[in-house]
């Protein structure tokens, strides 16, 4: 009884719409009209979809640039503002404010900051570090990095409160047994803090690795919504995007390409899993 | 498996469902039959009506919610339901009413998000419901709503832009150019624009091309055969666009156009013309108002010219238009209720709210529009761009939605920084926007 409303909540807006996703991916159902049953014809579509081929390449890439970074940067964060010092608490919130600002207003500010006459630029030739401007909004490889970079900063505070919590478990016994034994900061680090949070790392991986298969806002606003010059900087969601909406909008083709998002996520979270359990004594 | 790993599978299922689930789309399966309501041959203008519009809210309420007053006095026992819908996630509000049958008796649209509509039947064709009301509009106007191959014509124009080309007259002065001729042709645009680059020594760049809002719709004022005569396929990658792509190319390389503008749009073109950063500025003259609001030193410099043409010598107009869905109950009292909000004295009290134009030649006709001895920049643009809505048509081909462009854009973007030549770029796209537009 207890249980209904969040049970209702979850069979309608999340299982049930998995479900019809489902079944529209065997569909050639279009924004107005189709919905004929066509088998397996929108997977054949997209293995041969370079679109969508690139968009993965993408993808992965991201999860690979992008899940180390936010498993290590929030916790060297939480370990820096972990101490009870004066005004700490105003460090804290700074480095978590990113977190509740839009992603929208996020990707403005900073594609005004990397924009051809932005800040960054102007620093950088400023300091003679280059001569022309990087063209940090108009070369899909740099987009991307961007693009990450961005996620990893406004990711950062929120896996550093996660740390925060997981850093007040870890034993002082140990450290001060450490310290008496001779262990410099560095070594209490690598030998008592990392292995005490190893949990924690391994959720905010899983975590991180969830959110970056899901990118889409960062790239679809630093590049006005073109994912860069021709598209190449696409990623899944965005292409998911890009085929399913509009009233031309392919939804049988999309759905395909969000189950073949699904599919990659879980493939990728029960590896991470296996890798876990195989790590954990 | 273990008891504990079909728990831990389970688990992860429901929990990797639960991040992905936003990415689940919703079936666009449609039950609408797009049969005529039984009230279409009722003649009585009664009972209650739905009206949707695009973005005018909250800027011209009081204005739309006069018209609806006067028109509910006018016809007693009529009522109107105004809902205004943002243009961010217009179409697939549109898009999800049309297939659940519930679209508004009277709903605002432009020829390109009402075409796939139009071609399912959803729309009351007005050359059969209201043929002698085609000759009170603009003919451009009336034709932009009709779809290639098909008979008939589905909207009642409402209110109209054609563009103007603005430029800022100082920026023409500083690079010896004369103020008061300002470019008529592609040729002398782009001419005028490498001028004031080179002279500014990259101070100033000479004009943006906001590939997503110009690229198709210049190379239909070049003559470029877009489409084929059937309406179905592109065929966009004829040597005169092969042309115009490669002066494209040559003028980013060449820094006339800001580096960024790659994959800027319109917006941040209109804000770079602000900023002073581009000297020229081809625009509806609606954009008039804004500039004067955000930069009004740059307002005081801009003058205007004619709308830039090209060998087709056609003028463009964009146009945006009211139908009336074959499923309205009550299609008697919504078409009543288009034909009343387009009309001469609506129209035109419209048009000077904010500088739009009428589509009906009456209110076309009215001084308002002909006469700019008061010597302002916005008279003038007015005159400039009311005159040319007699020739002028919607040269940008109603199939282009957001798909099409995005392909097209793309490709000529690789083209403008030299990963792909003009030839292979247009091929491409062309290839890729007819499997798209399922040819």
């Amino acid at each position: 009884m207890f249980l209904a409303p969040a049970l209702i909540i979850a069979v309608l807006f999340h299982l049930w719409p998995f479900i019809n996703t489902l079944v529209l991916s065997f569909t050639d159902a279009r924004a107005l009209g189709g919905g004929s049953f066509v088998g397996l014809e929108n997977y054949g579509r997209l293995l041969e979809d370079p679109n969508f081929w690139l968009a993965t390449r993408n993808t992965v890439l991201y999860m690979v640039v992008v899940v180390p970074l936010l498993v290590v940067l929030p916790l060297l964060l939480a370990v820096l503002v972990q101490p009870k010092l004066p005004a700490i608490g105003f460090f804290r919130s700074v480095y978590y404010s990113p977190v509740v600002a839009s992603m929208v207003v996020v990707g403005l500010i900073w594609t005004w900051l990397l924009a051809s006459d932005g800040m960054v630029n102007q620093l950088l030739q400023a300091l003679r570090i280059v001569q022309e401007p990087l063209p940090f909004l108009t070369d899909a490889s740099l987009l991307l990095f961007c693009c990450m970079l961005v996620t990893v900063w406004k990711g950062l505070g929120y896996y550093m409160v996660v740390y925060l919590a997981a850093l007040g478990n870890v034993s002082k016994d140990c450290h001060e047994a450490a310290q008496v034994d001779g262990a410099g900061p560095v070594r209490r680090f690598w030998s008592v803090t990392v292995p005490g949070v190893r949990p924690t790392m391994f959720l905010v991986g899983l975590l991180g690795a969830i959110a970056a298969m899901k990118v889409f806002a960062e790239v679809f606003v630093m590049s006005y919504g073109t994912a860069g010059p021709g598209g190449q900087a696409r990623t899944l969601v965005y292409t998911i995007r890009e085929v399913g909406l509009g009233l031309g909008g392919e939804v049988g083709y999309a759905s395909a390409m969000s189950l073949a998002l699904f599919v990659l996520t879980i493939g990728f979270s029960v590896g991470y899993l296996r890798a876990q359990k195989a790590e954990t004594p | 498996m273990t008891t504990r790993s079909w728990r831990s599978g389970l688990a992860l299922l429901a929990v990797t469902t639960l991040t992905l689930t936003a990415c689940g789309l919703d079936s666009g399966e449609s039950d609408d039959t797009a049969e005529p309501a039984e009230s279409a041959a009722a003649e009585e203008i009664t009972g209650k009506i739905t009206f949707s519009t695009l973005q005018l809210k909250p800027t011209f309420t009081e204005y739309i919610d006069g018209v609806i007053d006067d028109f509910e006095a006018e016809y007693p026992g009529t009522e109107v339901e105004w809902i205004d819908i943002p243009f961010q996630g217009a179409q697939e509000k549109i898009a999800t009413d049309a297939s659940a049958g519930t679209l508004p008796d009277v709903i605002n649209l432009n020829p390109n998000f009402a075409q796939p509509l139009e071609s399912e039947g959803l729309f009351v064709d007005l050359d059969t419901a209201v043929p002698e009301l085609r000759e009170d509009y603009v003919a451009g106007a009336w034709d932009a709503f009709q779809v290639p191959s098909q008979e008939g014509s589905f909207g009642f124009p409402w209110y109209l832009t054609s563009e103007v080309t603005m430029y800022n007259t100082d920026e023409f002065e500083a690079a010896g150019l004369d103020p008061e001729t300002p470019p008529a042709t592609f040729d002398e645009l782009y001419a005028s624009a490498t001028t004031i680059s080179e002279s500014s020594d990259g101070e100033v760049y000479g004009m943006h091309p906001a590939l997503e809002n110009r690229f198709m719709l210049d190379l239909a004022k070049e003559g470029v055969p877009v489409l084929a005569d059937d309406g179905t396929t592109w065929t966009f990658n004829t040597p005169e666009a092969v042309e115009h792509v490669e002066k494209l190319a040559e003028l980013y390389q060449d820094g006339v156009f800001p580096p960024d503008s790659l994959t800027e749009d319109h917006a941040k073109e209109t804000e770079a013309y602000q900023a002073g950063q581009v000297a020229l500025f081809p625009s509806g003259p609606n954009f008039l108002t804004i500039i004067e609001e955000n930069a009004p030193e740059i307002a005081e410099a801009t003058g205007v010219g004619p709308q830039i043409t090209g060998a087709s010598d056609a003028a463009n107009m964009s146009v945006m238009g009211l139908m009336v869905p074959t499923s309205s109950e009550n299609q008697a009292t919504a078409l009543k209720f288009a034909e009343f909000m387009t009309n001469a004295e609506n129209q035109l009290a419209f048009s000077k709210i904010v500088t739009i134009f009428p589509s009906v030649k009456d209110a076309l006709a009215d001084p308002y529009f002909t006469d700019d001895s008061d010597g302002t920049v916005e008279s003038k643009a007015r005159r400039v761009s009311a005159e040319q809505l007699d020739g002028a048509q919607n040269l940008l081909p109603v199939q282009y939605d957001d798909r099409v462009k995005a392909i097209v854009v793309g490709k000529v973007q690789l083209a403008m920084t030299g990963d792909l030549s003009a030839q292979e770029a247009l091929d491409q796209a062309v290839e890729e926007a007819n499997a798209v537009s399922g040819n």
